[in-house]
C-alpha cells in the first residue's frame, strides 16, 4: 500500500528539517544550534517544526533512524556481500554505518553523550527509540538466521542479535575516541573482534 | 578437538597465557595479533605441526621462548646483527616474513580508503577484490589503472605498525634490567625496531624501489616495478605489474639446466652488482623475493628491508680467494678487521683464523681454480663444511666480536646460497664476481 499524499508530504518536511540541522549541526554544534535556526534554514515556521520534533533529541533520535534504515537498505541491495562470511557481512554492516556517520562526527558525540542519561529519549532503554531498536535487531537476527542456516554459527538466537546491538554500541564509542589516521583502529578492532567471536562460535566456545 | 599433541596445545595455552599476562590489547599488540593467528588459522596447523617437527625450527623455538612473529622477526634481525645462529637456523629464519592477519574484501576496501582517502573502485578501472599475495603486514592485489596499466596494490593491515610500535614499549619495560646492566645494549632495541619499522613503512619501500630502479635500469633482464606515487601511502603502495612465477612455481614447470644456470649466473651477478658497485642490498634472497620468466629474466620485488653498507666486499673476495691474511701481520690485521670490527683486540681477534681456515679448504682449497657453486661434491663432504661452518660461526659468537656488516653481509650470502640451491643451478661464482668488479655488466655473454 502506498503512503497517502499527506504522509509524504509530511516525510518530505521531515527531511527537509533534518537536512538544515545537519546543516547546522558541524558549525554550530548540537546544543549550541537553536531551533530558531533550524526552522528558519529549512524556510518553515518555528511552530511548524515542533509540529515534527518536540525537542532536538527527537531530531537525532530520528536521524538515527534515518541512518539505520539506510544500512538495511544497503544492505540488501549490495551484491558485494553475497558470498560473504558472518564476520565480513557484519564487518561491512558496522563500518558502512560508521561511513554514513563520519561527516556528523562531532554531533553523533554530543548526541551519544546525552543518550548516556537513562531519561533521555536517546537512551537505548528508553520507551522512545525502543520501535527503532527492535526494527534493527531483526535485521540482524535475519543475518545470524542465515549464517545459522549455512552452518557458520551454531544457532545463537535472539540473545546473538542483542549481543551484535551492545557490540556495535562498544565500536562506535570506539570510533567516536578514535584519533588513528582513518580511524584504522576501529578498522582493526572490528575485524578481529568479529573473527574470534565467530571462531569460538564456531568451536562451541574456548576450545582451542 | 585435539590438537598436535599435549605438550604442543599446552604450548599454545602458556603462549596465549604469557601474552595475556603481559597486558597485551586486543589491536594494540602485534604479538596479540600473533597469538590470535595461531588459534584461527585452521589450515595452517598441518603446516605448523610440519614445522615444528623441524630440527632447526625446534631450535629457534627453544633460543626465543616458543613466541612466534614479531619474536621471530626480532630474532632474525639479531641473529643478523650477532652471528648467534647456525646456517640450517639463519635458513629458517630468512624464510620469516612479517604476516600479518588477512584481510576480507570488505576490510581491504575499508582500508585502502582509510589510508588514501578513496575507494578502490573511485581509483583504478578495475579492483580485484581477492588478494594474489601476502606481503610485510598487508596483501596484495591485482587492479588496472584508468590508462589501462596492470598494477599490483599493496594494502596493509590497519594500525598494524601502532601495534608493533606498543609491542616494543612493552619489550623495553619488561628488559629494563638486561639494558641497565648491558646485556642488551638499548641500541640494539633501538636499531631491531629501527629495522622494523622502516620495513614496514611503505613511503620507505617506495624509495627503494625508484632507487633500484634507476641503477638497474641498464640491466634488460632484470626487471624492478615502478611506484605509482598518486596511488601510494605509507600504508598503501602501488606498483607496475611485474610477471614471473614464483621460485616454487616455476620448477614445476621444468626448466631446463641450461635455464637454470642462467638464472642462477644471473642471481649471483645481481647479488654482486649490490654488493660491489651500489654496496645497497636488497635484503634477503629469499625465494618470496623474485619472480622468474622461462626466458630467465628475473623480477626482483619487496623492497621493504634494503641495507646499505660500507664494507669492501670485492677486498673480502680477494682475501678468501688468496688467502690474503697470511701474507703479513698487516694483512691479518685488515682481514681480522673486516669480520670481526674495528673495536676487536688482535689476539682475541685471531683465534678465529684456524677455524676458518679449516672450513675455507673444505669448500675452496688453495690453487683449485675457479669456485663452483653446485657442482657434485664428494660424499660426505657437505657435512664436513657445515659443521666447520657452525664451528666457525661459534667461535666468532665466543669472542664476541663481530662486524655488523660482516655478519649481514655473509647472512644475505647464505641466502643467496640457499636460493641457488633450490634453484639446482651450477654457477662459476669466480667468473662472475671478477668480472662484476671489472665493471662489466654482461650476462648477456651468459646467455649465448
Amino acid at each position: 500500500m502506498k503512503p497517502g499524499r499527506r504522509v509524504q508530504k509530511k516525510e518530505k518536511t521531515k527531511q527537509a528539517i533534518l537536512k538544515a540541522a545537519l546543516e547546522l549541526f558541524p558549525a554550530k554544534g548540537f546544543y549550541a544550534t537553536t531551533t530558531k535556526a533550524i526552522s528558519k534554514k529549512a524556510h518553515i515556521a518555528e511552530g511548524t517544526l515542533f509540529n515534527y520534533f518536540e525537542t532536538k533529541e527527537d531530531l537525532a533520535l530520528y536521524f538515527l533512524e534515518e541512518e539505520l534504515s539506510g544500512v538495511m537498505e544497503w544492505h540488501l541491495a549490495n551484491r558485494r556481500l553475497e558470498n560473504a562470511d558472518i564476520a565480513e557481512n557484519l564487518f561491512a554492516i558496522i563500518q558502512h554505518l560508521l561511513e554514513r556517520l563520519e561527516p556528523y562526527e562531532e554531533f553523533i558525540g554530543a548526541v551519544y553523550m546525552r543518550a548516556l542519561s537513562p531519561t533521555s529519549k536517546l537512551s537505548p532503554f528508553s520507551f522512545e527509540s525502543q520501535d527503532r531498536h527492535l526494527r534493527y535487531l531483526r535485521f540482524i537476527r535475519e543475518i545470524l538466521l542465515e549464517a545459522e542456516a549455512d552452518g557458520e554459527i551454531p544457532p545463537v538466537g535472539d540473545f546473538g542479535a542483542y549481543a551484535v546491538g551492545l557490540f556495535q554500541l562498544a565500536i562506535l564509542t570506539h570510533w567516536l575516541q578514535d584519533k588513528s589516521r582513518g580511524k584504522e583502529q576501529t578498522l582493526a578492532l572490528l575485524d578481529r573482534c568479529l573473527k574470534m567471536a565467530t571462531h569460538f562460535l564456531r568451536n562451541g566456545g574456548w576450545n582451542w | 578437538m585435539e590438537l598436535v599433541k599435549t605438550s604442543q596445545k599446552s604450548g599454545a595455552l602458556r603462549r596465549g597465557l604469557r601474552i595475556g599476562k603481559l597486558g597485551f590489547g586486543l589491536v594494540g599488540s602485534y604479538l596479540g595479533y600473533q597469538a590470535q593467528n595461531l588459534l584461527l588459522s585452521e589450515s595452517g596447523k598441518a603446516q605448523r605441526r610440519a614445522r615444528f617437527q623441524k630440527k632447526a625450527s625446534q631450535q629457534v623455538s627453544a633460543e626465543l621462548g616458543a613466541l612466534k612473529g614479531a619474536a621471530m622477526k626480532v630474532g632474525q634481525l639479531l641473529s643478523m646483527q650477532s652471528g648467534v645462529f647456525p646456517e640450517e637456523t639463519l635458513r629458517e629464519l630468512a624464510a620469516l616474513q612479517m604476516h600479518a592477519p588477512g584481510m576480507h574484501p570488505t576490510l581491504a576496501r575499508a582500508q585502502f580508503k582509510a589510508a588514501m582517502g578513496k575507494f578502490p573502485e573511485d581509483v583504478f578501472r578495475e579492483f580485484d577484490p581477492q588478494p594474489f599475495a601476502a606481503a610485510s603486514l598487508g596483501q596484495v592485489h591485482r587492479a588496472i589503472t584508468r590508462k589501462g596499466e596492470k598494477v599490483a596494490v599493496k594494502i596493509q593491515y590497519p594500525a598494524i605498525r601502532s601495534a608493533i610500535e606498543n609491542d616494543f614499549k612493552v619489550v623495553r619495560s619488561a628488559t629494563f634490567a638486561p639494558q641497565l646492566t648491558g646485556h642488551l645494549p638499548t641500541a640494539a632495541i633501538d636499531e631491531v625496531q629501527r629495522g622494523i619499522m622502516e620495513e614496514t613503512d611503505y613511503v620507505n619501500e617506495a624509495k627503494n624501489l625508484n632507487y633500484f630502479r634507476e641503477q638497474l635500469k641498464n640491466i634488460e633482464w632484470v626487471t624492478v616495478p615502478r611506484v605509482y606515487e598518486e596511488f601510494s601511502s605509507d600504508r598503501t603502495l602501488t606498483m607496475s605489474f611485474v610477471e614471473g612465477r614464483s621460485l616454487g612455481s616455476f620448477l614445476e614447470t621444468k626448466p631446463s639446466q641450461q635455464v637454470r644456470d642462467l638464472v642462477g649466473a644471473r642471481l649471483m651477478e645481481l647479488f654482486e652488482i649490490q654488493a660491489v658497485h651500489l654496496k645497497t642490498l636488497h635484503v634477503d634472497p629469499h625465494p618470496g623475493n623474485f619472480l622468474f620468466q622461462p626466458d630467465g629474466s628475473i623480477g626482483m620485488i619487496d623492497f621493504g628491508c634494503v641495507k646499505r653498507f660500507t664494507l669492501d666486499w670485492s677486498e673480502l673476495r680477494r682475501f678468501y680467494d688468496e688467502w690474503g691474511w697470511r701474507e703479513n701481520e698487516a694483512a691479518e690485521r685488515r682481514f681480522l678487521k673486516i669480520i670481526c670490527g674495528p673495536k676487536a683486540p688482535y689476539e682475541k681477534a685471531r683465534k678465529i683464523l684456524p677455524d676458518f681456515e679449516e672450513w675455507l679448504e673444505l669448500i675452496h682449497p688453495r690453487g683449485s681454480g675457479d669456485l663452483f657453486f653446485g657442482r657434485k661434491r664428494e660424499p660426505g663432504l657437505e657435512k664436513k663444511i657445515q659443521a666447520a661452518r657452525n664451528r666457525c660461526a661459534r667461535r666468532i659468537f665466543q669472542n664476541k666480536w663481530i662486524n655488523p656488516e660482516y655478519a649481514f653481509l655473509s647472512r644475505a650470502d647464505v641466502g643467496l646460497y640457499f636460493l641457488l640451491e633450490q634453484l639446482g643451478a651450477v654457477v662459476n661464482i669466480s667468473e662472475i664476481a671478477r668480472r662484476v668488479e671489472a665493471g662489466q655488466k654482461t650476462s648477456k655473454a651468459i646467455a649465448s
